[in-house]
């Protein structure tokens, strides 16, 4: 069956997945320990979606600040924050929202806590009632109950840091599919994002360097 | 920002002879006279064409040994007003190039190019634009100059043909000068005179003598012969002010240093313009400030132009916080300018939205989950107005659901 790709307009991260986007009515996992910028590039796909479509972010462990998504230039007029108390609210939550009509449901959280085999199945049945992509962000393990639904895994690392001002500009990626149903896993593609800083004019994700890091940058990254 | 100065020195014939030419294409290649113009019971000349400078009139110069010169030249009478506009028209092309623009007759005017326009990243590129405005507005080529001072700009102009820049490079002016002649250095008759007789023809010549040698010739003449060949004289413009169409300025209690210190006063800069922008009904399409140290000449500016005009206080702040970040020097006087004002954008952000429809559902949505698990769990967040703190709870406002 070919999937429908939700289009984030990262040519880059629409390539890699193999259907032109976020597989529509699926679970996606930007995987990842924690500093290797799965963070940041939720936020701004989220940022970038939130133009258009309804969005919204499941803060499991309360450490988002939402300022963040508009200050990657998306509107926080049509994005919901879910703040749960307890993991169970979170999946709940993202299953009421996707099947309302909510496009894309970002749940962020570095360690994933056990939850119950409802959950994950409640937030499928949503997911392909309401044609929504739910993003699983950040961690290097799922719950047992999660993890076979998972249709897409991409895997992130951070390069280097980018500076300007002394300053932490920045981070280049690098994204692999380290699982997917659509095949193309091994794929890659290398990308940076320009954090939100005060002097700078463009933020999220930068594509016109994507394929252009500056070799020292990544010699510092080896190196570091 | 560069800290070596940079001057553009701009040259074009008479405004008096340009308003003559728009009127009478015909005329251009012609000998033609402006004037008699009145000045202490004499009649002079106002402005001649090359075609007639070539026969001998001289501007200044008396009306009827012009007449004498140059019989065939075309008579054509000026007209003041006609003129007044043309120059401010002209004044204000320059100062949308650069803010500090000195206009020192109607022949002749100094920018200050030190300044940083994103668009024009070179100085090559400011120039040609400077150019091209320039002719645009007077139907007649200019001549430009660029150089690390007045003398040395002016220079240039001089010697690049119409229509035609000559960049000379900063520490590049003395070789470049090295062949100028003495005769057409801005000194008195007896220096230039003393100089013949001494056999020095070239500021090269002059260049290679040391300083003391030159102060124990000709006094104080010395030192400005000395700084005129290296290229070493005035650095500055006097800059002719005009109020910025739209715009914040703000004086300092002392010169600062501290970046930090301006990126503090920075909201309050956005906010202030914020509210003149909108009590105006524009956006700007193009932002500038303009930095002043405090001393003449320490005046500098950078530019830059956002994707789409901006007029909010939220899209002006990352803007000038940008500009301040690019301040190395200390600064007394800060100017933030709206240039390129249009009407602002309109903003209707769900026009295109396909999710519109499920608001309403998703509002019913969240009721359940509140319902269900009480209030809390589901925001809705807006950016605060105003000049909010950096934590979310104070930046931001939060509305259940």
């Amino acid at each position: 069956m070919r999937l429908e790709g939700l289009a984030t307009g990262l040519s880059g991260l629409d390539d890699l997945t193999g259907c032109g986007g976020l597989p529509r009515g699926r679970l996606t996992w930007l995987s990842g320990e924690l500093g290797q910028g799965w963070f940041d590039l939720g936020l701004a796909v989220l940022a970038l979606l939130s133009r258009s479509l309804p969005v919204a972010l499941v803060d499991f462990e309360g450490r988002v600040d939402p300022g963040d998504v508009c200050d990657y230039g998306g509107d926080l007029s049509n994005c919901w924050l879910v703040r749960p108390r307890h993991p169970e609210e979170g999946w709940a939550a993202a299953r009421a929202l996707c099947e309302a009509g909510v496009e894309i449901c970002l749940m962020m959280s570095a360690t994933w806590a056990p939850v119950g085999r409802a959950a994950p199945a409640t937030l499928m049945g949503a997911l392909e009632t309401g044609r929504g992509v739910a993003v699983l962000s950040g961690g290097v393990t799922l719950p047992a109950e999660v993890t076979p639904r998972v249709a897409l895994e991409v895997e992130c690392r951070r390069l280097a840091w980018t500076r300007a001002h002394r300053d932490v500009s920045g981070l280049w990626l690098r994204l692999e599919v380290a699982r997917s149903r659509m095949g193309a896993v091994g794929r890659g593609c290398r990308l940076r994002i320009a954090l939100p800083r005060p002097y700078a004019l463009q933020t999220g994700v930068v594509e016109a360097e994507l394929w252009s890091a500056p070799s020292e940058e990544l010699r510092l990254a080896a190196s570091g | 920002m560069s800290g070596a100065p940079r001057l553009a020195c701009i040259n074009f014939p008479h405004l008096a002879l340009s308003l003559a030419w728009r009127a009478h294409p015909e005329l251009r290649g012609e000998a033609v006279l402006i004037g008699p113009r009145h000045r202490s019971g004499r009649e002079v000349v106002l402005a001649a064409s090359e075609a007639a400078l070539a026969r001998g009139a001289r501007p200044g110069g008396e009306w009827r040994q012009a007449e004498i010169a140059c019989p065939e030249a075309v008579q054509l009478p000026e007209d003041q007003t006609a003129i007044s506009e043309l120059r401010q028209e002209m004044r204000l092309v320059l100062q949308d190039l650069s803010p500090l623009v000195e206009w020192v007759d109607d022949t002749l005017a100094y920018l200050d190019v030190r300044g940083r326009d994103l668009r024009l990243p070179t100085e090559a590129a400011l120039a040609s634009q400077l150019g091209r405005s320039v002719q645009r507005l007077l139907l007649v080529p200019p001549r430009l100059g660029v150089g690390q001072s007045r003398f040395t700009a002016w220079v240039a102009a001089q010697t690049a043909g119409p229509g035609r820049i000559r960049l000379v490079p900063s520490g590049g002016a003395a070789q470049f000068l090295a062949d100028w002649s003495v005769e057409r250095l801005p000194l008195p008759d007896s220096t230039r005179e003393r100089l013949r007789d001494f056999g020095l023809t070239t500021c090269g010549d002059c260049s290679s003598i040391p300083l003391p040698d030159l102060q124990r010739q000709f006094g104080p003449d010395g030192l400005l012969l000395h700084r005129l060949c290296l290229g070493r004289d005035r650095a500055t413009v006097s800059p002719w002010r005009t109020p910025p169409p739209c715009g914040m300025r703000r004086v300092l209690a002392g010169p600062v240093e501290d970046t930090e210190a301006l990126r503090f006063g920075a909201p309050e800069l956005a906010g202030g313009l914020a509210v003149e922008l909108a009590h105006r009904r524009l956006a700007a399409g193009r932002l500038r400030l303009l930095l002043g140290g405090g001393d003449p000449g320490g005046e500098f500016w950078e530019q830059l132009y956002p994707p789409a005009p901006v007029a909010t206080e939220q899209e002006l702040l990352p803007l000038v916080l940008n500009l301040i970040s690019r301040v190395r020097r200390p600064v007394q006087v800060i100017e933030l300018q709206a240039l390129d004002l249009v009407p602002p954008p309109a903003r209707q952000h769900r026009l295109w939205s396909v999710g519109g429809d499920h608001r309403d559902e998703i509002d019913r949505a969240v009721a359940r989950l509140h319902e269900r698990f009480g209030e809390g769990l589901v925001w809705r967040v807006a950016p605060r107005s105003g000049h909010p703190g950096d934590v979310p709870e104070e930046r931001l406002v939060w509305n259940r659901g």
